[in-house]
Order: C-alpha cells, then sequence, then structure tokens
C-alpha cells in the first residue's frame, strides 16, 4: 500500500512537470502582453518586461519558473501588484475548496438516493418523476439554478443570505444547493443504471432466495456492487468542485479561486495562470489517487499495485 | 413417508408485448420428506418457472391462476404476504442456482455470505452465525475452511464457490431444497464430486431435494423419482427405473435416445427432431404431436390425460389408450423394455 502510493505520488509529480511544461510553452504562443495599458511608454514597457523577467529568452524564463516552483515560489502576479500567487492561491482555494466539498457532499448523498430509488422503482411512477428531475438538473446550468436559487430562498421568502462569505455557514447554504444540483443529477443517473444492473445480477437473486427483504438486499449488497463504478465518476467530479466554478462565485459574491483564473487568462497573469493549472491538475490527480484507492478498500477484487 | 410439498393445477402466464406466454400449463406433482424429485426437459420446458415459482421468485410479469396450489405445511403458498414468503425462502425452502461464478456476491467475504441467513432466519449473533458458517463450510468439503472463511468469492474456484453456495442453501436447514442445474457450468469431474456432496448431504438430514436438469445422465445416480416437463406440463413421471426402463411417451423416449449412455446401448445419438412449439399460442391437443413420428390423429384434437401404468407411474399419452394401436418404439427403447422386463422377472 504505501509502496504503491509513494508511485503514484512520483507519477504525479513527474505528470505535474509535463502539465507546468505544456502550458509554460502554450503560454508564450498566446497572442498579445501583460501589459497592455496604452499610457505605458516603450521604456515603461521595458522596464516591466526587465523587472518581471520576461525580456530573456523563453528557455531562460522557463528554466527560472522551474527553479523558482521547486522552492515553492510561484512568482507574483501581473494583474494584483505585489501579491505573490502563492499568497492569492492560498487565500482563495479554500474558500472554493469548502464550497466545493460541501456541494460534493449533498450532491453525491441526494444522488446515491435518488439513484437507488429510482433503480428500485425502475419503470413506476417514482423512476419516471426523477427522471425528469435529474435530467432538469443535468440540462439546466447551474448560474440559472443559482439565479432561481436567490430569487426564492434570498428574496421571496428570505430565508437565506443571498451574498457573501465568511460570516455565517448560512451564506454557504444556497450556492452550495446551486453547485451540487448537476453532481446529484450524474451521480443518480449512474447509480440508477448501475444499480439496475446489479439488481438483476444472481447474487441479488441469490439474497432473495435467502429471504432477505429488498431493503436488506439493498443495503447489504446493492449499494457497495453499484458504488464501485460510481467511485471512478466520483474523483473527477470532485477535482471539478473543489476548484471553484466562476458562474457560482459570481453570483454569489465569493472570493474563489474560481473567478480569479478566468480573469488571468484574458489579462495574460503568467504566473496566475501556470499556479492555477497547478492546482487543478494536482487536485485531479490527487482525487484519482484517493477514488483508486476507495475502490480498492470497496472492491476486494481490485489489488493496489 | 410424508408429503412434504404438494403442487396442485399450478398455472402460470407471462404477461408480455407480444401476448400471454402460457409457461406452465398445469404442473401437479408432490414431494416426500427425503426424496429427490428430478425434473427433466429440454430448454423452455419451464423447469425453472416452476421451481421458481416455489420460492415465490418469479418475474414481475408473472401471472399465476387461481387455482393453483402450493401445499407446504397445510398452507397454500400462494397466499402468503411477501414478508411471509421472506420467512420460508432460504429457511424452509432453499435454493443452489446454477452458476457458482456469478452468484455469489463479489465483495462479500464467503463466511459472512453463509452467515446471512442465520442471522436472518435463526436470529443468530454474527459471532454465532460464523461459526456456524465455519462448520458448513467443513460440512461441504471446503479444506482448511478457518483459514479461507475471510476470503472473497474471486478467490475460490467454481467447484469450491458451488460448494459455498450449497453451504449457504444449506444454512437454516431447510426441508426443501431445490437445485436448478447446479453442476451444469462446471466441468465433469467436479460435477460429479458436486453430485456426490449433495447425496451425502440428504442422507444426514433427509431433506427432499428437487433437482432441475435437462443431462438425463446425471438422474440416474441422483434421483428416486423423475418428472418429465414438456412445454409447460409434465408428460411422464414416475421412479427412476421406470422413466430409464419402461418409459413410455414417446417425448421420454426422445430425451432417452438423445443421452450418451455405456449400459443399454444401441443405435447412437439421435436429437429430438424439430423444435418446441410457441408457448404464446400453444397447440391443440398434445403439444408434442408435431414432433412425434408416432403421433395419432387424436393427438392433433385432444389432450392426453394421464394413464396409468403402476401405482407410482403415469405417462400423458394417447398410445396407452386401449383403443391405440400398439407401436413399436425405436431399438433402444426396445433394449431398455427387454432390461426392464429382466428386472422385473428378477423380482418375481
Ligand atoms: N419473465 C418472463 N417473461 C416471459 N416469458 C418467460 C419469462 N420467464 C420465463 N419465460 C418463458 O417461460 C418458458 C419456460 O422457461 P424456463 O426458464 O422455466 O425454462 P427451463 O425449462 O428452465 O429451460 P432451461 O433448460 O433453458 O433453463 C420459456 O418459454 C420462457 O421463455
Ligand atoms: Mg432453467
Amino acid at each position: 500500500m504505501v509502496k504503491y502510493i509513494s508511485k503514484r505520488l512520483l507519477l504525479l509529480v513527474f505528470t505535474l512537470f509535463l502539465v507546468v511544461t505544456a502550458t509554460f510553452f502554450l503560454m508564450q504562443v498566446m497572442p498579445g502582453t501583460p501589459f497592455n495599458n496604452p499610457k505605458l511608454t516603450p521604456d515603461m514597457l521595458a522596464q516591466l518586461n526587465k523587472a518581471y523577467g520576461l525580456d530573456l529568452p523563453v528557455w531562460q524564463q522557463y528554466l527560472h519558473y522551474l527553479a523558482n516552483a521547486f522552492t515553492g515560489d510561484f512568482g507574483t502576479s501581473f494583474q494584483y501588484q505585489n501579491q505573490s500567487v502563492g499568497m492569492l492561491i492560498g487565500q482563495r482555494l479554500p474558500v472554493s475548496a469548502q464550497l466545493g466539498a460541501q456541494a460534493l457532499v449533498v450532491g453525491v448523498i441526494a444522488g446515491l438516493f435518488m439513484g437507488a430509488a429510482s433503480a428500485r422503482n425502475k419503470n413506476n411512477k417514482i423512476d419516471g418523476t426523477l427522471g425528469i428531475i435529474s435530467t432538469l438538473g443535468i440540462s439546466v446550468p447551474s448560474f440559472i439554478l443559482g439565479i432561481i436559487l436567490v430569487y426564492l430562498f434570498g428574496f421571496k421568502w428570505a430565508l437565506f443570505p443571498v451574498s457573501g462569505w465568511g460570516d455565517s455557514f448560512s451564506e454557504t447554504i444556497l450556492p452550495t444547493l446551486a453547485l451540487a444540483v448537476s453532481p446529484a443529477a450524474v451521480t443518480t443517473r449512474f447509480v440508477r443504471s448501475e444499480m439496475i444492473e446489479v439488481l438483476s445480477s444472481d447474487y441479488v437473486q441469490l439474497a432473495k432466495a435467502k429471504g432477505l427483504s429488498d431493503k436488506e438486499i439493498v443495503n447489504k449488497h446493492a449499494y457497495r456492487n453499484s458504488m464501485i463504478p460510481v467511485l471512478t465518476l466520483i474523483g473527477p467530479m470532485a477535482a471539478n468542485l473543489l476548484t471553484g466554478s466562476v458562474l457560482i462565485e459570481n453570483i454569489f459574491s465569493i472570493p474563489g479561486i474560481g473567478q480569479q483564473f478566468v480573469t488571468s487568462i484574458p489579462s495574460k497573469d503568467f504566473p496566475v495562470i501556470m499556479g492555477t493549472t497547478i492546482v487543478y491538475a494536482m487536485m485531479l490527480m490527487v482525487m484519482i489517487l484517493i477514488t483508486d484507492i476507495l475502490t480498492a478498500v470497496v472492491d476486494p477484487r481490485v489489488r493496489l499495485r | 413417508m410424508s408429503e412434504v410439498l404438494k403442487v396442485e393445477n399450478l398455472h402460470v402466464d407471462f404477461n408480455t408485448y407480444a401476448g400471454k406466454v402460457k409457461a406452465i400449463r398445469d404442473v401437479s406433482f408432490s414431494l416426500e420428506k427425503g426424496e429427490t424429485l428430478a425434473i427433466v426437459g429440454e430448454s423452455g420446458s419451464g423447469k425453472s418457472v416452476t421451481t421458481k415459482t416455489l420460492m415465490g421468485l418469479n418475474a414481475k410479469n408473472a401471472e399465476i391462476s387461481e387455482g393453483s396450489q402450493l401445499l407446504f405445511k397445510g398452507q397454500n403458498l400462494l397466499d402468503l404476504k411477501e414478508s411471509e414468503w421472506q420467512k420460508i425462502r432460504g429457511n424452509e425452502i432453499a435454493m443452489i442456482f446454477q452458476d457458482p461464478m456469478t452468484s455469489l456476491d463479489p465483495t462479500m467475504k464467503i463466511g459472512m455470505q453463509i452467515a446471512e441467513p442465520l442471522m436472518k432466519h435463526q436470529k443468530l449473533s454474527k459471532e454465532a452465525a460464523l461459526k456456524r458458517a465455519l462448520a458448513l463450510m467443513e460440512g461441504v468439503g471446503i479444506p482448511a475452511a478457518a483459514e479461507h472463511i475471510d476470503d472473497y468469492p474471486h478467490q475460490w474456484s467454481g467447484g469450491m464457490r458451488q460448494r459455498a453456495v450449497i453451504a449457504i442453501a444449506l444454512a437454516a436447514d431447510p426441508e426443501i431444497l431445490i437445485a436448478d442445474e447446479p453442476t451444469t457450468a462446471l466441468d465433469v469431474t467436479i460435477q460429479a464430486q458436486i453430485l456426490k456432496l449433495m447425496k451425502d448431504i440428504q442422507q444426514q438430514t433427509d431433506n427432499a431435494i428437487i433437482f432441475i436438469t435437462h443431462d438425463l445422465g446425471v438422474v440416474a445416480g441422483m434421483a428416486d423419482r423423475v418428472a418429465v416437463m414438456y412445454a409447460g406440463k409434465i408428460v411422464e413421471y414416475g421412479t427412476v427405473d421406470e422413466i430409464f426402463f419402461n418409459p413410455q411417451h414417446p417425448y421420454t423416449w426422445g430425451l432417452l435416445n438423445s443421452m450418451p449412455t455405456t449400459d443399454t446401448q444401441s443405435g447412437g445419438l439421435q436429437a429430438i427432431p424439430g423444435t418446441p412449439p410457441d408457448l404464446l399460442e400453444p397447440p391443440k391437443g398434445d403439444a408434442f404431436a408435431a414432433r412425434n413420428q408416432y403421433a395419432l390423429a387424436i393427438d392433433r384434437q385432444e389432450e392426453p390425460p394421464f394413464f396409468k401404468v403402476s401405482e407410482t407411474h403415469y405417462a400423458a399419452t394417447w398410445l396407452l389408450d386401449e383403443r391405440a394401436p400398439k407401436v413399436t418404439p425405436p431399438i433402444p427403447i426396445q433394449n431398455r423394455w427387454a432390461h426392464w422386463a429382466q428386472l422385473k422377472g428378477n423380482e418375481a
């Protein structure tokens, strides 16, 4: 187990290196420069470029970046002067991660229940209703849901605050719900189809022949077996949620990382682009590693090697 | 001997888009304590549906008609509510499934899977149930059972898994054990071991076994009585010797002729020509008539009733009517009859 995890972590570092390299050189071919204020004189521009090391040949810039990154220095933002990328991400990532984690937990748990309910009532009214709900959940974008939630719970019934972050837990409820809908819908569909297959399996027939009730069969046999493929879905889903959502963060004025990443691209804020890309890539790989480990825990047939 | 189960006038239909599939059409039989009844017949003849009905495990589109009766311990199982069925299943009537590779939960320890029915029916604690599971594993011949109680199914071979499935079925000491082609998925040597195991267990527990197969070869060593099914009906039943050596129904002849044997042999293997009838629209008269070279005119008009051959032996064929012409069966069957005459001669 320890050996397996260290092997995977090594692989992770190597992949990260590839991602950094690819992103770095791709940024070079992006048109435009980070400093496009028309008031800047050529002299001032040259000075700025020098200050940020942009006057050096690309390969030198690349080596500098790598060397600094290894010591934990990811540079300073061009956009927000004097802010280090490490600090920017350090402040904003936890906000997005908390919101994402809440949405993940709510979404996945709701999906497990609805998927199982759907599968157990295959082709009747309950299944049909849940089918419509999950189709809507997948096809309606989360920002539209966000706006609807804000209108209903924030203004019409005034149950929860509609914006802000860090003052109370209740502020997180509406954005969490808005963000949880799509993962809930995706999980519902996935669990439904997995569970329908499991419920028609021979070992479920045998469990029935043992005299177990439907509820016991679902809890003791069907959930565990339908969970295994669902785990592979949850890894990327988690990475996606934990790294923030631009639209939701905008609607609810949440100081997360999603917004920052998006504004960093048009403004050519190279250090921030690099930093967030690394965070995204790392998050994705760590989540996949975690789900692989979880899969091995749940499924005795899977051996970590 | 005492009767543990009596099936009377069982009719099972399946509602499908194409119409009603009349899968079981008036089946009656009884089962004695400690005996093995084999149900044989071609694919689709209704063997599995019959036994699933006995466990209340039929598909949702099944419809069992009013007059059907499954009498077990004085009650008609067909009147049971789902919660009452659960007390019967795995407890008084248990089932061994066909494919051991797919019938165990891949994510649950085997010991636990055996313990499960004990916790459910005998309300044993987990520890007590696992202890009993270990004894059951030893009982079904799993070597070094104590070391393997925490194994998962994928670590075991098919033969061992089938032993585990048998241990599950035996856990609550059921009165009736249903085995639906329990060895079809196993290779021949393992097959023989599993059949012997079932026989040995029966001697210890005195449970009744319903043994389903389309392989008449395994019936001889296993069964006390045989029921031959065709197109949702039993067409002939009797003791093993009666069915093997004094068969009366042309369908039974066909089955026997298509079975490889070493003893009463001559004439080689012959599959029954044609295919079974469509159960959406079962034919008028004897369902086997279309494939029967000995069919009489009346076979296409009227269904044959059961004719008594002996106290224990009945066959539903017009050939046994006193007005029917005497036909000469195929040579291998004549040989079987000769063997039968010899047996009878010895007895007398
Ligand atoms: N759920 C169902 N819906 C429709 N028809 C069904 C259903 N289950 C079984 N049948 C039909 O009932 C008939 C009897 O099937 P059954 O499974 O009992 O055959 P069998 O004798 O066990 O055959 P085999 O040797 O292949 O196992 C078949 O014609 C089958 O197609
Ligand atoms: Mg069958």
